[in-house]
């Protein structure tokens, strides 16, 4: 609504109206600019670097362990955007950012193969974990696996939370169902769909008492308040392997930092950065969130 | 954009406008009430109320969110029924956003009626049905700036609806939260999509209240 509409309002007789409405209209105004109002970042400096990642590697709070001591050795500032996996993605390929850190290896391996990542090195790596209620209905904490967990759940028709965000843990989510013979598209009643973070889907499972797929750092931040239970085990199906995606710099018309990206990718592969990585996590949640990664094989 | 996508965007604009009417109504039912009385009737505590209500105005969408979310959850004092992520806690959220500004834009009508007005109606020596009657035709374009800030407010809010309502596909999704998730999923064409759906109905809605407004000033 415009102030203008509201000042045309004015009943012409009435002056004390008049001022008022014009107050009024004016004080709309102010607030519906300050509540709108975006603040641009500012423009960027010579060393810095623009890191797109997912919100899960955000809120398990991992690279403000790391980033400080790499900025501080380097002299780069590193920008990190936290974003849903499809949009750091996007990102990369419209080159939006410099350098990004995902954990979708199939959605990564195509943007290798379009030739836009030249260079795919994992550094860490995780579960993903099957999450529900402690009472757990559809009695998935004895399956035998991942898969037949979720056969289980499908055939109970059990509540289930979906983040359907083409996110790296919702690709995992499909690859699970599909590899359990469950319909790509489930659609019994008590499927919700969020669209959203990790961390809102695992609200909204604890609220609603649904089973779950999460990335474990997110789900052990959350776990306590949304009253949920890790009912899976490690297993090949739910490995979470987390990489850094270095750019084309040729491919874009704006500069790309691809040298400072290099030094991020190094410091990150570094055996004393590799430790750290490895113990991140031990003094929150009382277990590390990430095994480390020593191998420095690059693909492709 | 296929007949798949074009069905969904249909289906979150008809909810979007089911949850911001709902709230609309409820909001002028009970604020246009409490702003009469705040701005004809002098009592005891008065100020405060008003001040209370102007506060009200400028409550951020997100804090009235949080709050809903926190009385809603299934830890919340009204846990046990099950507003949370549901249409019917959505519209509650928006109701509570939209009554102070109607209330407030209400009261600020009746406050600027004059004196003479006032002595007017009272020597006419009709009873009090018809005196708020007449009332409520002298302020009638006051009540409808109340009536635009208050959908405006609503049908662009994001934060209580996202908060309240989980913004779950096929059932509390409106054009708002879907653009926030379409944001954040890259998807920034289907963004740009919904985005000019909302603006769509903004402009149409307030086209529409801005005739009225203006065949009324004629009259």
């Amino acid at each position: 609504m415009t102030p203008a509409a509201n000042q045309s309002l004015i009943p012409a007789s009435r002056a004390r109206a008049h001022i008022f409405y014009r107050r009024l209209s004016l004080a709309i105004a102010l607030f519906a600019l300050c509540s709108h109002a975006i603040s641009m970042p500012a423009a960027a400096a010579d060393r810095t670097l623009i890191l797109a990642t997912t919100t899960s590697v955000r809120d398990s709070g991992l690279l403000e362990a790391l980033l400080p001591t790499f900025e501080e050795q380097s002299g780069i500032e590193v920008r990190v955007i936290a974003v849903g996996t499809g949009a750091a993605l996007r990102m990369g390929r419209e080159g939006d950012v410099d350098v990004l850190l995902t954990h979708a290896p199939s959605a990564e391996a195509k943007l290798v193969d379009e030739g836009i990542v030249i260079r795919r090195t994992p550094f860490m790596k995780n579960y993903f974990v099957i999450a529900g209620p402690s009472d757990d209905p559809a009695g998935i904490s004895k399956a035998d696996s991942p898969i037949s967990a979720i056969r289980l759940i499908a055939e109970n028709e059990s509540r289930w939370v979906s983040r359907d965000d083409d996110s790296g843990t919702h690709k995992r989510e499909k690859s699970l169902f599909a590899t359990a013979g469950v319909d790509g598209h489930p659609q019994w009643q008590g499927f919700e769909r969020t669209g959203s973070g990790m961390g809102l889907s695992l609200q909204v499972a604890g609220e609603l008492r649904a089973y779950i797929l999460s990335d474990i750092g997110t789900f052990l931040a959350f776990h306590e308040r949304i009253d949920l239970k890790a009912l899976s085990h490690p297993a090949e199906s739910l490995k979470n392997i987390y990489s850094i995606l270095q750019l084309d710099p040729t491919r874009f018309a704006r500069p790309i930092a691809s040298s400072a990206a290099d030094e991020l990718e190094g410091y990150l592969l570094e055996p004393s950065t590799q430790k750290r990585i490895g113990q991140f996590g031990q003094q929150r949640f009382g277990r590390p969130l990430f095994t480390r990664l020593h191998s420095k094989k690059r693909d492709p | 954009m296929n007949e798949l996508e074009l069905q969904t965007i249909a289906e979150i604009t008809i909810r979007t406008l089911w949850v911001c009417g709902c709230a609309l109504l409820l909001a002028l039912a009970i604020g246009i009430p409490i702003g009469i009385v705040l701005g004809s009737k002098r009592f005891l505590g008065r100020s405060i109320a008003v001040s209370t209500v102007n506060a009200g105005m400028g409550a951020p969408p997100v804090v009235v969110g949080l709050g809903c979310y926190i009385l809603f959850a299934r830890s919340g004092l009204f846990g046990g029924v099950g507003l949370i992520y549901s249409l019917t806690g959505m519209i509650i959220a928006q109701t509570l956003i939209a009554v102070p500004l109607v209330i407030g834009i209400t009261l600020a009508a009746v406050g600027s009626l004059d004196d003479e007005w006032n002595l007017q109606v009272r020597t006419l020596g009709i009873g009090r049905v018809w005196r708020l009657w007449l009332l409520v035709r002298e302020i009638r374009m006051g009540l409808l700036a109340a009536v635009i800030a208050a959908l405006g407010g609503i049908l662009s809010e994001v934060g209580a609806s996202q908060m309240v309502g989980g913004n779950l596909d096929g059932k509390t999704r409106v054009l708002t939260t879907a653009i926030m998730m379409k944001t954040s999923q890259g998807q920034w064409e289907q963004a740009a999509g919904l985005a000019i759906v909302l603006m769509g109905l903004t402009l149409l809605v307030a086209g529409v209240l801005t005739v009225i407004q203006q065949s009324g000033r004629t009259r």
